[in-house]
């Protein structure tokens, strides 16, 4: 698993240059049209509608056709409509998507490269680093970027026109923000990734954590362990300011609170900007309430019951008029639930409990596509050291495989052949989601038993 | 999986009954297998034991409730027009549009809308990237020099009682170069019909009366005129230009401008042709199988069936491999089931399946001909065309008892010809809905026997059954040997160590897939026979098979991280995703490839590694494994079923490159099964079999 600082660009570049040729077939391919690709929020094509209505003087949301920001009209609607003779369609923003594809890349390899120092250190003040040494170090930063750039789903993604590229760049923004310690850029991530698809606002919790506890580390509890066992033996210095004082004897974990405010004055900041930027753009068109009717309104009433790979539509389009407002905050509010249990056991590993986070919205997501599930297998890889022993990985590829090939050619037998029916599409969605289950299941739980591991050999 | 292990190291008191059969059953994986494989191998030779009846599943279509009104004035205008076609032919006047002509004048003169539809003939263009997809509105616009167009004639009758959002399709094919008597029947036949259903007062549903010009072949002109009909042609200034060239005026109107009925609900092609041996019935021939599998809705046959049988008393049949029904070892297994249902029977009277020896080889022969045409993925006539727009077609053929020139025999078979289309369109005028009530999923074993896919499917589940738990209990004794003697320090990143095997797995799945691709790049080069553009095939596969060991690395080279068992696991994983996949798109396929593959992915073993256990075992697994690799490789297959079908005299090296054309150009699934499943998991068996 060792690679070279060449072979890793090479493979980089390589993607980049796979991505190029895909896009030259993206006509071919029709993966716009594709349900797990491109849902009612993300679709480039419901853009190409929205930016056209706004230019005849219209609202972007009247018709119901588009859902997505008012702010990335003016981005990416004059790309859509340029045209080159003999090239894709969507030539001008799906190169967009590549550069941004290519930076989501970089800026988890760069998380990857705070993760590692963060761990080496606290391992070092341990006195485990012999854990390091006997499982060996992945670069865990150079491979989750590989991951993520290889994965097919970004790939499908990033040439099938749809806009969640931009939204996994926000996330991955806001992770690596708290990750380095910069409140404005986690901030400005965080609030535009809300802003774009609403669900990324669960991660203020493990961003806040980042900020205030720094990157991930084992449990505190094993620190105050380690300092009885070995007291007076001498710590290398650390950087940060709650790792300080615990050379001065007070508790490991203590929470700084300047960071976190001011995350949370930047994001007020950021919010209200980007609030009068769309004020500015729908000024005729209903303005604020209009837009937040359309988007988040859009996202939490489930209003468009067309198929995709999620387990709303199904239910929803079965279910009786009259229960539908309470089911639709029993769905919701299946994500809120999580929330807590998973903060209380992961409040040491904040960007583990974002990778947790981002899996389970894109599980319980009301419109989701395969580019959720893109991002959150890249982050997968930022954890490979602690993920070592994770079990039902062969399954879970297989099973990501199977579903991936079998949910087409189910949606093929229901719409155009009209040998199945709705039943058997929704079945690959079902299995889906239990698969993102066992995979979210298996990962924390191989996390906890990473940490009892150090605790035992701390112990021995 | 790998919770099963962990079960069973650390016994826990009251282990879950699910994880403890998870667990028997991967401890004894290979008994489980061999169980598993011979009782899908007697499941599907008990298939045609198992064939249900045919019954008319949905209420409204009441076949044979109205008697016939189609009557013998009818058919004399049928005679009339047969009579001016060979007249016509007669005076050599039939290469230019006469016919068409004529048709068309006649379909006027009986009250409907008719006109011509011009297409351009083309030949089938595999493009791997659309495959399943429906919409072919991609028109080819590039128009070679030598186009050659086809004229096919189209009549509407507008329903009295209809909205005109519903149709029913008659399509009768003809050569339009030379009309042979046959044809002409056959348009006279589809004529009467249309006639008598102009002045009928219970049409509910349009009717539309194609009379497709095959010169080029029934199936392209018939898919040309459907593609026309399903996607409106917006006219640009060529096409305008075209049409004011020769216009064709008839009463006043156009006759080139594209006319459109309803939705299709059903479509009915028919044919006339001439037997060569003689029978003491009438018969009638029913086609069904449309490409990639897909069968017309059963309903759309029973209802065929039951009219011809039990009303116009003609004999039904369905083709048949007769290989099949003079074989020696068939004949054996119907007579063992005879005598073990009369062995049954002597024990207890109720048990009495009614199985006879000749029946159950006929099955055999039947189901095995519905099966091989389903998993060729090929249409059997011009009715594939319309499953590509869903809608439920089917072909049959009248073939009659005499010969075709004796008048006598002429009028009375085209009356009980037409009374039976009668029939059918009544039936099909009465739905309500599409058909929906009966099965898309099914085979023959006779024309009114079927197997449906519930009963089918129990023979293929059974053959892939033993694959998941074979790949479990070698990924598990894959790990246990693994972590038994080592240090502790090495078992990091154990549970991802077969990720260098789903490398190789990989590696040789992305070789298939350019190898695949191959025959497009290998058919742009001109004037090369089948057994060159076959050779030139064969030799770039293999080098891309080497440069690609040479760049990602041979699976030898570290043999110590690629374990066989592991290999072996993954290898069996992809297949059995393989087989899932298929099983879904084409189950005959499926079904075949099982049969082929599943023994070979179980059995393969290296054969350097010696093997612990009885030496008839050593001896059987050495014996096994060359045959099996042999039949498992797809060319060295498709040689040993045509050379024992047809005789090994016209078989070559040729023979593969052009069947490998044949799906390609049908755009058929097999194809892709074929490279993207088989020929990897193939050659992954070398592998293993030669890994050191």
């Amino acid at each position: 698993m060792a690679l070279t600082r060449r072979s890793y660009w090479a493979l980089a570049v390589g993607s980049l240059i796979f991505r190029l040729i895909l896009i030259c077939f993206s006509d071919d391919l029709n993966l716009g049209s594709r349900p797990e690709v491109a849902t009612p929020v993300t679709s480039l094509r419901r853009l190409a509608e929205g930016y056209w209505l706004k230019n005849s003087s219209m609202s972007p949301y009247s018709g119901s056709m588009y859902h997505g920001s008012p702010l990335l009209l003016p981005v990416l609607g004059p790309l859509t409509i340029k045209r080159v003779e003999g090239l894709p369609s969507h030539l001008f923003c799906s190169s967009i998507f590549i550069i941004i594809d290519f930076i989501t890349a970089m800026l988890i390899r760069a998380t990857g490269q705070k993760l590692i120092s963060t761990n080496h250190q606290s391992l070092q003040r341990l006195n485990l680093s012999c854990v390091q040494e006997t499982t060996g170090c992945t670069n865990v930063g150079d491979l989750a970027s590989l991951i993520f750039l290889w994965n097919p789903f970004t790939l499908i993604t990033c040439v099938g026109s749809s806009t969640s590229p931009i939204d996994n760049l926000m996330v991955v923004l806001a992770i690596y923000g708290a990750c380095s310690g910069l409140p404005s850029l986690a901030a400005f991530g965080w609030v535009v990734a809300t802003h774009l698809s609403l669900y990324p606002a669960i991660l203020v919790i493990p961003v806040i954590l980042l900020l205030g506890y720094g990157p991930d580390v084992p449990p505190s509890k094993l620190f105050l362990l380690g300092k009885s066992d070995e007291s007076g033996s001498d710590y290398p210095s650390d950087k940060t300011s709650s790792k300080q004082r615990s050379k001065d004897g007070s508790p490991i974990y203590l929470f700084s609170w300047r960071p976190a405010l001011c995350f949370i004055l930047w994001s007020l900041i950021w919010s209200s900007y980007i609030f009068f930027l769309s004020f500015i753009s729908l000024k005729e068109f209903g303005g604020l309430s209009e837009m937040m009717k359309k988007t988040h309104g859009f996202i939490l009433n489930v209003e468009d019951l067309s198929p995709n790979i999620g387990v709303f539509w199904y239910f929803f389009a079965e279910v009786f008029e009259f229960f539908r407002s309470f089911f639709l905050i029993v769905f919701h509010i299946n994500i809120l639930f999580m929330l807590v249990p998973l903060v209380i056991r992961l409040r040491h590993r904040p960007c583990f409990l974002a990778f947790v986070y981002i899996a389970i919205m894109s599980m319980l997501k009301s419109y989701p596509s395969v580019g959720d599930s893109a991002l959150y297998l890249g982050l997968l890889g930022l954890f490979a050291n602690e993920l070592a022993e994770m079990r039902f990985s062969f399954f879970l590829l297989c099973g990501y495989f199977g579903i991936s090939l079998l949910s087409p050619v189910m949606h093929n037998l229901w719409i155009w052949r009209g040998t199945g029916n709705a039943n058997f599409y929704f079945a690959t969605g079902i299995a889906y989601a239990s698969l993102q289950t066992v995979l979210i299941v298996e990962s924390v739980s191989t996390i906890l038993k990473h940490d009892r591991m150090l605790r035992n050999k701390l112990t021995a | 999986m790998p919770a099963e292990e962990d079960q069973t190291k650390q016994p826990r008191p009251r282990p879950r009954l699910i994880v403890l059969i998870a667990s028997y059953l991967v401890s004894h994986s290979s008994i489980f297998s061999v169980v598993c494989c011979i009782a899908g191998l007697i499941a599907i030779l008990l298939l045609p034991v198992l064939a249900k009846n045919t019954y008319i599943s949905e209420n409204a279509l009441m076949p044979g409730s109205a008697n016939p009104v189609f009557s013998g004035q009818d058919v004399s205008e049928a005679i009339r027009l047969v009579k001016d076609i060979t007249e016509m032919r007669k005076m050599g006047k039939t290469t230019g549009i006469e016919i068409q002509r004529l048709i068309v004048q006649r379909m006027a003169d009986v009250g409907g809308e008719a006109y011509y539809h011009k297409f351009q003939s083309q030949s089938n263009q595999f493009h791997p990237l659309r495959f399943f997809s429906c919409d072919s509105n991609l028109v080819l616009t590039k128009s070679g020099s030598n186009t050659s167009y086809g004229l096919n004639t189209v009549g509407i009758i507008h329903a009295p009682h209809g909205d005109g959002k519903e149709a029913i399709v008659l399509v009768t094919p003809y050569n339009g170069e030379n009309v042979e008597l046959n044809d002409a029947l056959s348009l006279g036949l589809g004529f009467s019909i249309f006639s008598h259903l102009s002045h009928v007062s219970w049409l509910a549903k349009d009717i539309v009366w194609l009379a497709a010009d095959a010169r080029y072949g029934e199936y392209s002109s018939v898919s040309a005129w459907l593609k026309d009909y399903h996607n409106p042609v917006f006219f640009s200034s060529e096409n305008v230009d075209a049409n004011m060239q020769n216009t064709n005026m008839l009463n006043g109107r156009n006759a080139d401008v594209f006319k459109r009925a309803g939705t299709m609900a059903a479509a009915l092609v028919f044919k006339i042709t001439e037997k060569m041996e003689r029978d003491s019935r009438d018969s009638l021939n029913i086609y069904a199988e449309a490409s990639n599998g897909q069968m017309p809705n059963l309903d759309l046959i029973n209802v065929v069936h039951y009219l011809a049988v039990h009303r116009q008393g003609f004999r039904v049949t369905i083709g048949k491999i007769v290989y099949l029904v003079n074989s020696a070892w068939l004949n054996l297994v119907g007579q063992i089931l005879e005598w073990s249902n009369k062995l049954a029977k002597s024990l207890n009277p109720k048990w009495n399946f009614g199985i006879l020896s000749a029946d159950y080889v006929e099955g055999v022969a039947t189901l095995a001909s519905s099966m091989y045409y389903q998993a060729l993925g090929v249409p059997t006539g011009s009715h594939g065309a319309f499953r590509d727009y869903q809608v439920d077609a089917i072909t049959f053929t009248f073939s009659p008892r005499f010969y075709l020139n004796n008048e006598n025999v002429q009028s009375s078979f085209l009356l009980r010809g037409g009374r039976l289309i009668e029939g059918t369109i009544r039936s099909v005028n009465n739905l309500l809905e599409k058909f929906h009530q009966s099965f898309f999923l099914y085979m023959m074993t006779a024309p009114n026997k079927f197997v449906s896919v519930g009963v089918y499917m129990i023979g293929f589940a059974l053959l892939a059954l033993p694959l998941p738990v074979v790949a479990a209990a070698l990924f598990l004794n894959q790990k246990a040997t693994g972590t038994a003697g080592i240090q502790e320090a090495k078992i990091a990143f154990q549970s991802w160590k077969w990720l260098h095997a789903a490398r190789v797995v990989l590696m040789i799945h992305l070789w298939a897939l350019i190898a695949s691709l191959m025959p497009y790049f290998i058919s742009q080069i001109s004037n090369l026979t089948a057994t060159e553009s076959m050779l030139l095939w064969v030799v770039g596969s293999i080098s891309i098979l080497l440069v690609l060991y040479m760049t990602l690395g041979s699976p030898y080279s570290r043999s110590g991280d690629v374990e066989w068992q592991t290999l072996k696991a993954v290898m069996i994983a992809s297949v059995t995703i393989g087989l899932g996949l298929m099983s879904i798109i084409n189950f005959a396929t499926a079904q075949i490839g099982a049969l082929l593959i599943v023994p070979l992915c179980l059995l393969v073993r290296p054969l350097k590694r010696h093997m612990q256990g009885a030496l008839s075992l050593r001896v059987l697994s050495l014996v096994c494994n060359p045959i099996l690799v042999v039949i498992g490789f797809p060319p060295a297959a498709l040689v040993l079923v045509k050379g024992f079908s047809e005789g090994f005299g016209g078989v070559s090296i040729g023979t593969v490159w052009e069947v490998a054309e044949f799906l390609w150009a049908w755009n058929s699934a097999t194809y892709l099964y074929v490279f993207l499943v088989h020929l990897p998991c193939w050659v992954l068996c070398i592998q293993i079999l030669f890994h050191p």
